[in-house]
């Protein structure tokens, strides 16, 4: 029961980003702050282990005493919060696409190996949906002549590498990875509540929010040119 | 040859395996033998070292053991990385119940290492100072993703996935079958899924031996095997179950065509329905040359099944008949190899109802006679057909009443459905009525009533029955032996409830009639008839009874009467007995006396409620007084009157207290009441004496206007001075009497009690009009000059101006007191200059006035309004000299004098 309804939220959410406002479909919204609300939402929604964390600790059985406490976050997977801080808004747009694909490459092979659980595919798609919003607000930058194309489902796939020599140290590399993307998604959920909470400010800076958000969009790889991409995901909680 | 092989563990010397390995060799050939470790081979270095020897007889001398070869050292741990802390084996596949060894190796001896399995610690054996060996014995299956065994050191962690498989089973049910002779279906049962993360999967594959050939399937359950095309008949199938630790295997042999499971039927029809028939159509898929298929057909309706078998090559029609009309019925079909029966097909089916028929019986019916002013009301009763004899939804009833008396009178009544009854009017005639039930299609056949003259109501005396919980068992005596039947009826003590009737044959003399409606403490009243050939119904027997008797639920109003002082009546005459939940079989009188000995015929009993008190029981349902005798005076009781039946008595639940007179209370009321009506009637006497005397001692003034006084002022008015007759006055005397305070003046002219009034000035008298005098007209005052000596030595009539208080409207303009002194000063003023005293004035004097001292020294300053009342006594003329007229306030439509009253007595 307590897994069933976060379930239920995520598939009313994957239905919203991928039927109700489809990608593929749509152009972006040019209202910067409305998506970096809806981002807010997104990243808010992530950071939460129950999402994909405790279930696959749960499934791995790592969630005993003597295991659970080796599922650290490991150094250097995901930026700190400091550093994201310290990111212009380019930079921290494009850090976070490019994590955000490197989760999704992971994501892939934890779906792979444990097939049952479905909230790793619930949360690919959803990972999909916060990529095309720094699509959307990346294309908000001014003077962006590269545009970026948004990501679509599938596109992260790969074939998953071959098991792991040492199965007990590919759990918990996967535990430590989950643990440190929802630590990554709550640092960045606060450098996207900073940017809501001084946009004016931000403006008047030498990285304005349109400004940098231009400056970083030439850096990301979208693909959907021409089409109208609209905020994605507004969380039902 | 035989080759001896050694393994040591640790050290050379450590041997801890040797076997000997017997195989053909050819020159040059390598050999290859294994030899699995329990203990990993990553934990320690082991060695291993062989020899040799021919195992030929014919070439005894060289059956001697060659020469050790040198020791083979294998030392996993040089294979693996720089890890401070490892554990083997990593990712080891068992079984569930087997016994693994693991170890952990350490790169710097440490004592503080501790290991766990699933969270639980692990003991161990120590193998060198940096390895530890853990035995884990009978090994069970967690999860799918294997069971993690860690090590833990203060610095270091690792650990490894020990995959405990499920036991992989031998397939159970693995059978082969054919729909088409084209394909086989192969299903098993594969037992627990031994799949596990990481591990591949537990495969299964088909082999068939007469054929070679091999299919891997690619379900867990089921396969399908192609038939080869040359009509191979006879098959030898072999499925064989394997994972990477086991296999198995499970074989059938078959004939092809032994194994046919038909394909279920298809394209069913129901044609030609009727009420009673109906014909089933359907195909059948053919099975290759082999076409004779069995089919069965099943039929299901009201309740039952009916099977029948078909044999069918393509297509199968089977007849239903014997079908009960309007009834829905679910008819299936399916088929199987009739020469070699394997299976069944599965069910094909369809849903028919069949048509409506007429029904098929006469209603039941039965009637209730009563006579009422010479005419039998009828009230027919039937009941509703059942589904089985109604044969559709019926529609109504007729109802044709025939008479006897004169064929040619009939009267049909069509009665819509879902009645169940009708009520008939009939006259003395004997009459014979046909009740039928008609639906769309048609009428049932008739049922017959005949009501003769005679009802057959006979006074039949009504015996008691007691019932069970069986039922009421009822037993009769034949009266006639000509009767077609018995029928007996009972209905509730309610009239509101419907009559309920049974219909018994001709032989039967007893009956228990059971009924779901029985409830207990209701009573039911059961008759008996018999039915004569001629279909009249005649009344045998009437009984009366309760399926279960209860106790009175209620007790009856008691009416307290005749309380004497020794004794009291009770009644409660509008108790009915019969409306009880058992028979009354008498009363329980219980009285609370305040001492503790019962009255004669009493019995002391205990309440419920532990209480004490009398009982007495009266054994008559129909006695409904009691009188409760020797009775203490003034005492108090409590009484409660509760009737009985054979269960128990009514409840105990509120007394009625009764206050017991004293001894002499009904003597003082014979006495006080006489008492009473004797002083009223005094008292009304005294009133009427009073009355009477008043008309005979006082009686009212007589009308001024007829007096001879008039002629005094019609000589006022003439000028011509009159003198006063005396004869003319009928009063031969008036006396004025001044009243003073506390004087009760009355008026006479309207006979009321007015205020009280004083007066302070000599009280005149005024002869005044009548209520009928409308202006000013003459008045005649005369001055008491008993009391007024000051007007009487001045000699002169005067009058006092006194504010007169406000007379009643309708004599101001008389009554004022301008107007009156007035018309008295110019006409009336008794003047001696103007009237010689002894021709023209007179003076009355009171033949009753007895003033009361000291009211002159009381009189008032201020002159008293008007005295409203004077009364007027007869009076009687005095000499001139002390005569004087004294102005008076009161006012009158009268003449109005003020007397003393009492005195003067004409």
């Amino acid at each position: 029961m307590r897994a069933q309804l976060p379930r239920r939220v995520l598939l009313s959410l994957v239905l919203r980003l991928l039927f109700l406002k489809p990608v593929v479909t749509g152009s972006c919204s040019g209202d910067d702050q409305e998506l970096l609300r809806q981002l807010q939402h997104q990243v808010d929604f992530m950071k939460d282990s129950s999402r994909l964390l405790d279930p696959y600790m749960h499934i791995q059985g790592l969630d005993v005493p003597g295991l659970k406490e080796h599922c650290q976050e490991r150094p250097g997977v995901f930026p700190r919060e400091n550093a994201l801080h310290e990111l212009s808004r380019r930079g921290f747009l494009q850090t976070l696409n490019a994590k955000l694909g490197h989760v999704l490459h992971r994501l892939t092979i934890l779906q792979q190996n444990l097939p049952k659980v479905q909230d790793f595919g619930t949360v690919k798609r959803y990972i999909y949906g916060i990529r095309n919003n720094i699509y959307c607000l990346a294309q908000l930058l001014p003077g962006s002549s590269e545009t970026a194309e948004p990501t679509q489902a599938g596109t992260e796939d790969s074939p998953p590498p071959p098991p792991a020599s040492d199965t007990f140290q590919s759990k918990l590399q996967g535990c430590q990875f989950l643990r440190g993307y929802h630590r990554f998604m709550h640092s960045v959920g606060r450098v996207f509540h900073k940017w809501r909470e001084s946009p004016s400010r931000s403006r008047s800076r030498r990285h304005s929010p349109h400004r940098a958000l231009r400056k970083g969009a030439h850096r990301m790889q979208p693909s959907m040119r021409g089409k109208r991409l609209m905020p994605r995901g507004q969380l039902s909680q | 040859m035989v080759f001896q092989i050694e393994i040591s563990r640790i050290e050379t010397s450590n041997v801890i395996w040797v076997e000997n390995y017997s195989t053909p060799v050819t020159w040059n050939q390598v050999l290859h033998w294994s030899w699995e470790s329990k203990l990993p081979l990553e934990c320690v270095t082991h060695f291993v070292r062989i020899r040799s020897r021919v195992d030929d007889a014919s070439i005894p001398e060289l059956r001697s053991w060659s020469n050790w070869s040198s020791w083979e050292e294998v030392d996993a741990q040089k294979s693996l990385g720089q890890d401070p802390l490892v554990v083997f084996p990593i990712n080891k596949l068992v079984e569930e119940g087997s016994n693994v060894t693991i170890c952990y190796v350490s790169r710097s001896p440490e004592s503080n290492i501790s290991c766990a399995m699933e969270g639980v610690p692990i003991h161990g054996e120590r193998l060198s100072p940096n390895v530890f060996a853990f035995i884990l014995n009978n090994v069970r299956f967690i999860r799918e993703t294997g069971t993690n065994i860690y090590c833990v050191s203060p610095s270091n962690m690792s650990g490894t996935i020990l995959f405990v498989s499920k036991v992989l089973e031998e397939p159970k049910d693995f059978s082969c079958e054919t729909q088409d002779l084209k394909s086989l279906n192969c299903t098993w049962d594969p037992g627990h899924d031994t799949t596990l993360q990481y591990q591949p999967s537990q495969r299964y594959t088909l082999f068939e031996s007469f054929s070679g050939k091999t299919k891997l399937c690619e379900h867990k359950k089921w396969c399908h095997w192609q038939v080869a095309p040359d009509s191979q008949e006879t098959y030898n199938l072999t499925l064989i179950a394997e994972n990477q630790l086991r296999r198995r295997s499970v074989s059938i042999f078959f004939n092809l065509t032994h194994r046919v499971h038909p394909m279920k039927p298809f394209n069913v029809f129901l044609k030609n329905i009727s009420a009673t028939n109906a014909t089933m159509t359907w195909k059948v898929h053919p099975v290759g040359n082999y076409s004779t298929l069995l089919c069965q057909v099943a039929l299901h309706g009201e309740g039952k099944v009916i099977q029948h078998n078909v044999s069918v090559k393509v297509k199968g029609q089977y007849f239903l008949s014997e079908l009960e009309p309007v009834t829905e019925y679910v008819t299936r079909v399916r088929c199987a190899a009739s020469n070699h029966f394997w299976k069944w097909s599965e069910w094909t089916g369809q849903t028919f109802t069949t048509l409506e028929a007429a029904p098929s019986v006469a209603p039941d019916v039965w009637r209730n006679v009563k006579t009422v002013l010479g005419s039998h009301i009828v009230t027919l009763f039937w009941r509703p057909l059942s589904k089985s004899h109604a044969h559709g939804k019926i529609l109504f009833y007729n109802v044709v009443i025939e008479n006897l008396d004169n064929p040619s009178s009939v009267k049909l009544l069509s009665i819509p459905a879902p009645a169940n009854g009708t009520e008939l009017t009939l006259d003395q005639c004997s009459y014979q009525i046909h009740v039928t039930a008609n639906n769309s299609v048609g009428t049932s056949p008739a049922s017959i009533i005949v009501i003769s003259r005679d009802p057959g109501n006979k006074n039949v005396e009504e015996g008691r029955i007691q019932g069970t919980e069986d039922g009421f068992s009822l037993s009769w005596k034949p009266q006639s032996g000509d009767v077609i039947g018995y029928v007996v009826d009972w209905s509730p003590q309610d009239p509101r409830c419907q009559l309920q009737w049974k219909n018994l044959g001709p032989n039967t003399t007893s009956t228990v009639i059971r009924s779901d409606a029985f409830r207990p403490g209701i009573r039911y009243n059961f008759r008996i008839y018999e039915i004569s050939t001629e279909r009249i119904a005649y009344l045998l027997e009437r009984k009366t009874g309760y399926s279960q008797e209860l106790a009175p639920s209620e007790n009856p109003q008691v009416a307290v009467s005749n309380l004497t002082s020794h004794s009291f009546t009770l009644s409660w005459k509008d108790y009915s007995t019969d409306s009880q939940p058992g028979f009354i079989q008498g009363y329980h009188v219980y009285l609370k006396p305040k001492v503790e000995q019962c009255h004669p015929g009493f019995e002391k009993v205990a309440l419920s409620d532990d209480s004490v008190c009398c009982q007495y029981k009266i054994d008559n349902p129909e006695q409904k007084t009691f009188v409760v005798e020797n009775l203490q005076p003034e005492s108090f009781y409590e009484f409660l009157v509760t009737p009985y039946t054979s269960v128990g008595e009514g409840p105990h639940d509120t007394f009625t207290k009764v206050t017991i007179p004293d001894e002499y209370s009904h003597v003082l009321m014979r006495i006080i009441l006489p008492m009473s009506f004797c002083l009223v009637l005094l008292m009304v006497l005294c009133y009427l004496t009073s009355q009477w005397m008043k008309d005979k001692c006082y009686p009212d003034i007589p009308d001024p206007y007829k007096s001879s006084v008039l002629s005094l002022i019609k000589y006022k008015e003439n000028h011509h001075p009159t003198i006063m007759n005396v004869n003319d006055c009928v009063p031969d005397a008036i006396e004025v009497v001044n009243k003073l305070e506390g004087s009760r003046i009355q008026f006479l002219g309207a006979r009321k009690s007015l205020t009280e009034m004083e007066f302070t000035k000599p009280a005149y008298l005024y002869l005044l009009p009548t209520e009928n005098y409308s202006g000013p007209g003459p008045c005649i005052c005369f001055e008491n000059f008993t009391y007024n000596q000051a007007a009487s030595d001045s000699g002169s009539c005067g009058h006092v101006p006194v504010p007169l208080k406000t007379p009643p409207s309708q004599l101001a303009l008389l009554t004022s007191p301008e107007n009156l002194l007035k018309s008295l000063e110019q006409n009336y003023v008794n003047s001696s200059g103007e009237s010689p005293a002894g021709e023209n004035s007179l003076n009355y004097v009171s033949q009753l006035a007895s003033p009361m001292s000291g009211d002159k020294e009381s009189l008032p300053t201020n002159p008293p309004g008007p005295a409203l009342c004077s009364e007027y006594r007869t009076q009687m003329a005095v000499s001139l000299g002390h005569a004087s007229p004294s102005p008076s306030e009161n006012s009158s439509l009268s003449l109005v004098t003020l007397l003393d009253q009492g005195e003067h007595r004409r």
